[in-house]
């Protein structure tokens, strides 16, 4: 399809659609409104099925049903209402019930504002849910990329069952940037032997059963040590990340989301200023590109790091993990929904390279 | 005798970006104001730019809450004040498809006291935007606001674009779609927005090409205003 116009909303519900999600479960908050808008338009017309829940809670366990029948399912929200759904996350996990979440992420705590925000990382990397699980964690930068990750988004719940969120601030979802939408009108689907599809007492197959209630202590285990094999296996597949410049850089930038185009462009100011500074944007938020950004920031040329998010710190935890003390990591970030300029993060990155 | 410029169209067809363009053009001719009148978006909102417009001394008319970035759909009962007598121009910045356009039929007794020659009513088309992209979505929107607004189409906008990444070749495309839904409405073609560049390749093209100017109508140069810092991003791409 040539280049469209398109809002991220729009542009992220549609690129699900052809990625073969046929049933949407949702709740209204702003900045996310125009996904299931769209969806309500738009599912009908493919075949599939627009219900706008009576909470996100109904919502969410809705796409457990709908996942566990073997559909691609998906619900959406904002920081609030994602909150609201953790509970049926975490059961999605433990049944091994593949869907995927979009979190329109504005801030927080609380009811916090409707603007955009990156601070749900902890929430959506470091648990959300109760329990033992973990949720693989898409974060695109750009519309563009969103739409591309969206296949690949319901792929690994597929293949993995497993929970995934695509987690995008509330720019992505408000602004509207050109896009190339791939269409697919006939996605592949992969075979579910597992989901509930109505069981044939003459038939050879087993009767398939989606729980997340495992009583005995043994069983429990057998669960969780499948899990743990299986998010190795994620660890080792699915990381992906994007370095942009980090070849022999003096400096390194590190930020995730829209906050990654704005470092680029202060990468650019740096550079007109004699400043060889380099920028790793994690795509996968988990797994968490460990390797990739030690080797970068640990290069013999780096003599610093800054994370820059637009919230008072969190993915840094996992930058100076990865970095190990081996160089100062140092952070930039405001909550409020404050996104930090070009020429702000340059100064910055000049003030603590004089500092060194 | 104040006019009226009444701007509607689909969800994301740059009807704000024009309203700011046409409200400082009038504004160099006399009075002008401009009423933003949407209640679908609380982001991308003309009223944003009052830095702008108020130094080129256009009034702006906004909903009380437009900038406390919440989300609550008043109008100001300051929107009266413009059908009351007086010279200049009055500028309209509806919400986006049918749905913007239902706060426009509340002033039915107002516009239906007015000479209709001075009403304008422009239907932005961005036959780049999916949810206007063909003949037959475009009819179906424009009929829709024409019922739920109260208010005659006269004329109709090309606005074909995609942001920084618009060419001439996209305002080709759209005036093949305006053409056709002039001929099927019998509403002329009002003009074709651009960038002064972009409007300059699509002139050649126009000469070119052998185009009918009756549908390319006038070219109204389009200097952005919004989304500024989202374009600053794009440059270095990903």
């Amino acid at each position: 399809m040539a280049k469209k116009l398109m809002k991220g909303c729009e542009a992220i519900a549609e690129a699900a659609i052809q990625a073969g999600c046929r049933y949407f479960f949702g709740y209204p908050i702003t900045p996310q409104n125009d996904i299931p808008e769209y969806m309500s338009r738009r599912l009908p017309q493919v075949g599939g099925c627009f219900l706008q829940a009576e909470s996100e809670l109904a919502a969410i366990n809705m796409v457990y049903g709908a996942g566990g029948a073997g559909a691609r399912a998906m619900t959406s929200s904002s920081s609030p209402g994602i909150s609201l759904k953790q509970e049926g996350i975490s059961t999605c996990a433990a049944a091994e019930v593949p869907c995927v979440i979009v979190n329109m992420m504005r801030g927080g705590p609380g009811l916090g504002n409707i603007q955009a925000s990156q601070g749900d990382y902890f929430q959506a990397c470091k648990g959300g849910g109760h329990g033992d699980y973990r949720c693989v964690v898409y974060a695109p930068s750009s519309i563009q990329e969103t739409c591309d990750l969206m296949p690949k988004a319901f792929d690994t719940a597929d293949t993995y069952r497993t929970p995934v969120i695509i987690l995008a601030d509330g720019l992505i979802g408000q602004m509207m940037e050109p896009v190339e939408l791939k269409m697919n009108d006939n996605p592949t689907m992969p075979e579910k032997p597992w989901a509930c599809q109505g069981w044939d007492p003459k038939g050879d197959r087993p009767r398939a059963v989606i729980n997340s209630l495992y009583i005995e202590t043994e069983i429990l285990d057998d669960l969780m040590t499948r899990l743990n094999a299986r998010y190795d296996m994620i660890r080792q597949k699915e990381v992906m990340v994007e370095k942009y410049k980090t070849e022999g850089a003096e400096f390194v930038l590190c930020a995730y989301g829209t906050v990654a185009r704005v470092c680029k462009a202060a990468v650019r100011i740096l550079e007109e200023n004699g400043i060889k500074c380099g920028l790793v944007r994690p795509i996968t938020l988990w797994p968490f590109p460990t390797q990739d950004v030690h080797d970068v920031i640990a290069q013999d040329s780096v003599k610093g790091a800054l994370t820059v998010e637009i919230s008072n710190g969190q993915m840094v935890e996992d930058i100076r993990l990865a970095v190990n003390g081996e160089k100062p990591v140092d952070f930039m970030g405001k909550g409020g929904s404050i996104i930090p300029t070009a020429e702000e993060i340059a100064d910055r990155v000049m003030e603590i390279m004089r500092r060194a | 005798m104040k006019t009226y410029w009444v701007l509607v169209g689909s969800f994301g067809s740059g009807k704000s970006e024009l309203a700011l363009n046409l409200a400082l053009e009038k504004a160099k001719e006399g009075p002008c104001t401009l009423v933003d009148l949407d209640v679908i978006n609380p982001y991308f909102r003309t009223s944003e730019r009052g830095d702008v417009l108020k130094p080129a001394g256009v009034e702006l008319i906004m909903p009380p809450f437009a900038l406390d970035k919440i989300e609550i759909m008043s109008l100001s009962a300051q929107v009266f004040s413009v059908f009351s007598p007086g010279e200049g121009n009055v500028i309209f910045d509806i919400g986006g498809d049918d749905v913007g356009s239902i706060a426009l039929g509340q002033y039915k007794a107002r516009f239906d006291r007015v000479p209709p020659e001075r009403i304008n009513v422009l239907f932005i088309v961005n036959c780049l935007r999916p949810t206007a992209a063909d003949f037959d979505s475009a009819m179906d929107v424009l009929a829709k606001i024409q019922y739920v607004s109260r208010l005659k189409v006269t004329g109709i906008v090309n606005n074909a674009n995609l942001a920084g990444e618009t060419e001439a070749c996209h305002l080709a495309e759209g005036y093949e779609l305006v053409k056709r839904l002039s001929e099927a409405t019998g509403i002329p073609v009002w003009g074709s927005c651009g960038t002064r560049e972009v409007l300059n390749s699509f002139k050649l093209y126009v000469k070119e090409q052998g185009l009918d100017p009756t549908y390319v109508g006038r070219y109204q140069a389009i200097e952005v205003m919004m989304h500024r810092s989202w374009d600053k991003f794009l440059k270095e791409g990903l």
